[in-house]
């Protein structure tokens, strides 16, 4: 029943996917070229890779905020251990990895182990990391408003190369879905994160360490922003500490569109993925039909807003129905 | 009068009062000259903006709910604000439509929240955007500028040697206090976030007051903006972003939980001034301004969880005594050690 129920939701986000191409396609044709459909996802890859891993996040009840300033913090990471460190630009990647899942760590043991709302610490987060990627960039003397570029082409082709005519960052979406879809509904490290989100208590009883289990998943977060400050660097090829800084609404829409309850408990990473494509499209979309950047935000809040006031009622009514039959059996 | 500094004592806005005056001292110490009179002045000038979102979102918070579209309705009625006074139209009718813009966003803020029953962060997230695009595109993405003089002289105005603003600021936040405090509608806003199944068994219309929280929220984040267009004298695309931040920690530091239901709004206040001096102390250290961000962040976590840690510890201190107390009185003859 629930399994029917969370499929019914994913179908039809891959309708308003379709429905979603479709009007862009009358808008451009263009953009239904394949090759254009496939390079799109350059633009929005962070966003999807994101979304996929804070989807645990708000699944254990929590959320973080900070993900899209650990972009900026990666990506500066990088540039300066390449330019000002002279280290090989592969040797910065695990570096880049480890801060974002440090940044992750943090947030998430102040979260679990203090009790303090999520909101908040990840907000102080999200200051201190964009914080902290101004005073790397002050402090090495490099100018916040040009970034570090001159990157090396071998690292750029990371992004913006391509395997058998699939851009690279197609199948790093790729694999991660399946990854992160692997652990969420398949291990019993998944099973743990939907139990404390469901009821943290009961899952404490059952002998699961909540808090353990509740900052993995900060950790996890963590390290996808790393992952996307890493493509991002090298899709630009330059590093800049504002990247990423403009993400936080579409990644928490994709996630929420994606019907992953931002309450905790229920949630889903195929859902998540496809609405991360349906946001992605739309920034995408929206810029080749020549409306100006402008309009997105005010798009994917319209989108954001009416996907959940719909669920909601959607929801409601389906709660009514069940009320109303036990009513008329009794 | 020993009952009295007692409740003093335990009050949470207390040790926001102490840490603001510890870090005056701190600051001072360094730099004397930040305690000068006129430093002072400039800096409780600077933070009117923020004790204005901080008092808007306490009304908010103080039912269980977190508004973070206030930085972008700050922008937009800003905005609003500075092109009608380009325009040369009357102060009158420019502060009125600039209340009503602030009033609107927060109308639909509540009424998604309140009736739709979506979560308000999804909701006033959402709407961030929507204000933050339309400000774009009520502006054309330039900057509103060339205001009529009067109108940025306004924030100078002294009255008995303190500025008009913060006299203002001063009173509003007193009424509010009382209205929160002893009027029986004011107190509804935290029977709701304290209970509100309860709060809806004993007839507090809790979608309304919902919604008013909100709209309150709007008013007080449009009063900001025209705090901003008065002391900034333009509005650039950016103005009022990330604003919700400093509001949101404000309100946490100064001792409204996040939970819902516990708070007052001079604590908010409090919190706001603590979070720009900050800002300005750093000025006075000499400290380089791409520090700020690092700080504030480091600052603002390190209270929220030191004052978590130590209600924790009161807390389970206080449980404990009464375990004791309990089996003290069933076993007698019981060593208990303290």
């Amino acid at each position: 029943m629930k399994l029917k129920k969370l499929l019914k939701w994913e179908t039809s986000l891959v309708v308003i996917l379709i429905l979603e191409l479709l009007i862009f396609g009358l808008i451009n044709p263009n953009f239904l070229r394949i090759s254009t459909l496939l390079y799109s996802i350059n633009d929005f890859i962070s966003i999807c890779i994101i979304a996929l891993f804070l989807t645990f996040v708000v699944i254990t009840g929590g959320i973080d905020i900070s993900v899209g300033s650990i972009i900026g913090l990666t990506s500066i990471v990088i540039g300066v251990l390449w330019k000002l460190g002279g280290m090989n630009i592969w040797l910065t990647l695990p570096i880049a990895l480890l801060v974002g899942a440090a940044c992750g760590a943090f947030s998430g043991f102040l979260i679990a182990f203090t009790g303090v709302q999520a909101m908040v610490v990840t907000l102080g987060g999200m200051l201190l990391y964009s914080g902290l990627s101004l005073v790397i960039m002050g402090v090495s003397g490099a100018s916040a408003f040009e970034g570090i570029s001159g990157m090396p082409d071998s690292f750029v082709q990371l992004a913006n190369g391509s395997v058998m005519g699939i851009p690279n960052p197609f199948i790093l979406f790729f694999i991660l879905i399946v990854l992160s879809y692997l652990i969420l509904h398949k291990t019993k490290y998944g099973r743990y994160i939907f139990l404390t989100g469901i009821n943290k208590n009961s899952a404490k009883y059952c002998g699961v360490h909540t808090k353990w289990i509740i900052m993995s998943t900060y950790i996890l977060s963590g390290m996808s922003a790393a992952v996307a400050g890493i493509i991002l660097t090298s899709y630009l090829g330059s590093s800049r500490p504002d990247l990423g800084s403009e993400m936080t609404l579409s990644i928490v829409t994709a996630v929420v569109l994606g019907g992953t309850a931002i309450t905790g408990g229920k949630g889903g990473v195929i859902g998540t993925a496809v609405a991360s494509v349906i946001v992605g499209m739309m920034r995408f979309g929206l810029q080749m039909a020549g409306i100006s950047t402008q309009y997105i935000s005010v798009a994917i809040g319209l989108l954001l807003i009416i996907a959940v006031a719909l669920r909601n009622a959607a929801g409601k009514d389906a709660f009514r129905r069940v009320i109303q039959k036990n009513k008329l059996k009794a | 009068m020993k009952r009295i500094l007692l409740k003093l004592a335990k009050m949470r806005e207390i040790s926001a009062i102490l840490f603001l005056i510890a870090l005056f001292l701190i600051i001072g110490i360094i730099n004397p000259i930040f305690l000068q009179g006129q430093n002072i002045m400039l800096t409780l000038k600077g933070s009117i903006m923020y004790v204005f979102l901080a008092a808007g979102m306490t009304f908010v918070i103080l039912t269980k709910e977190i508004d973070v579209s206030v930085g972008a309705i700050l922008g937009i009625s800003a905005a609003v604000a500075a092109t009608m006074l380009r325009n040369g139209n009357n102060i009158v009718l420019i502060l009125l439509v600039t209340l009503l813009v602030g009033a609107a966003a927060g109308f639909i803020n509540g009424f998604g929240v309140a009736k739709l029953g979506v979560p308000s962060i999804v909701m006033t997230l959402g709407t961030m955007g929507i204000l933050r695009g339309l400000m774009f595109i009520y502006t054309g993405g330039k900057w509103v500028e060339n205001l009529p003089d009067y109108f940025k002289k306004a924030s100078q105005v002294e009255f008995l040697g303190i500025n008009v603003f913060i006299l203002i600021t001063l009173t509003l936040i007193i009424m509010i206090q009382l209205y929160l405090s002893r009027a029986r509608k004011g107190r509804f806003f935290a029977a709701i976030g304290d209970n509100i199944e309860g709060a809806r068994l004993v007839g507090v219309p809790v979608n309304r007051m919902k919604i008013t929280a909100f709209i309150l929220a709007g008013i007080f984040s449009a009063l900001a903006g025209l705090v901003y267009v008065s002391q900034v004298g333009f509005v650039g695309n950016v103005a009022g972003s990330g604003a919700e931040m400093t509001a949101i920690a404000a309100c946490v530091l100064g001792g409204v939980s996040l939970q819902g239901g516990i708070g007052s709004v001079v604590g908010a206040a409090f919190g706001a001034i603590i979070m720009s001096s900050i800002n300005t102390g750093l000025v006075f250290l000499k400290v380089p301004a791409y520090w700020n961000n690092t700080i504030s962040g480091t600052l603002l976590i390190l209270i929220v969880v030191v004052d978590a840690l130590v209600q924790r510890h009161l807390s389970e201190k206080a449980k404990k005594q009464r375990l004791m107390a309990r089996t003290s009185f069933v076993k007698e003859d019981v060593t208990i050690e303290a």
